[in-house]
């Protein structure tokens, strides 16, 4: 899991298309930095910056300084929350269906 | 993955009997949990679990759609996580019904935005981040 500390939730972080885009793009970079990633959007760098400080809040990128350039990178481990829901919903509806089903049964004895 | 779940049951029961036990209050205090559910659109409540220390136990609701006996509708929120619950019941072979459950979670994600951009493919690669 990250270290890093998680001051927005992962999912207020991937519900804006953008910043979808920009998790795509940095999935596919080892380590990007912002010009590069701005010339994939219709959009200034001011702009790109802030969608990239929001991922950056929920845990979703990291950045590093090299030279005078900052170069960001995914870091995935969030997104597991996303798929945690599933899972638990998945086991409390099952058992609840399966009660369902007894109860059903009891009422027609 | 999918950004929603989905679970189909079959039941040995009649389709009113299957629809009594989604939305009687009392009957749904049996295999679900507490509550003060009424089937009436636009109706709100609570169904209440046993608070931990993480959570105070709380799920908020509200009916959404109300179509007896094959259909079932209702917003789902705990905390900041808001979803949809969705119950489809169709009769089947045998004197049994199907029950279908859809629960999907960025409801307004879908509603906005989801077709314009893509979201369902997004959730594809998603996994492939994950792998």
């Amino acid at each position: 899991m990250s270290e890093h500390k998680q001051l927005r939730d992962v999912f207020d972080a991937i519900a804006d298309p953008t910043r979808r885009q920009l998790i795509r793009l940095l999935a596919e970079t080892d380590d990007i930095p912002l010009h590069e990633l701005t010339t994939q959007f219709n959009m200034g760098r001011t702009a790109v910056s802030k969608h990239l400080s929001i991922l950056k809040e929920a845990g979703l990128v990291m950045d590093r300084k090299v030279g005078r350039e900052t170069r960001f990178k995914l870091n995935p481990s969030p997104l597991r929350e996303v798929q945690d829901w599933l899972s638990f919903y998945n086991k409390f509806w099952t058992a609840n269906l399966l009660s369902l089903g007894f109860l059903l049964e009891e009422e027609d004895k | 993955m999918s950004l929603k779940l989905e679970l189909d049951f079959q039941y040995k029961t009649s389709i009113e009997k299957l629809w009594s036990a989604l939305t009687d209050s009392n009957k749904l205090a049996k295999w679900v949990l507490e509550n003060d559910f009424e089937p009436v659109v636009g109706h709100q409540f609570q169904f209440r679990a046993k608070p931990n220390e993480y959570w105070d136990g709380i799920i908020d609701g509200e009916v959404l759609i109300v179509d007896p006996p094959s259909h079932l509708s209702y917003s789902w929120a705990v905390g900041e996580e808001k979803h949809t619950v969705n119950w489809t019941l169709r009769e089947i072979e045998d004197g049994k019904v199907n029950l279908h459950l859809e629960q999907t979670g960025f409801s307004n994600v879908h509603g906005l935005e989801g077709a314009r951009h893509g979201w369902t493919n997004w959730c594809g690669e998603l996994d492939k981040v994950l792998a």
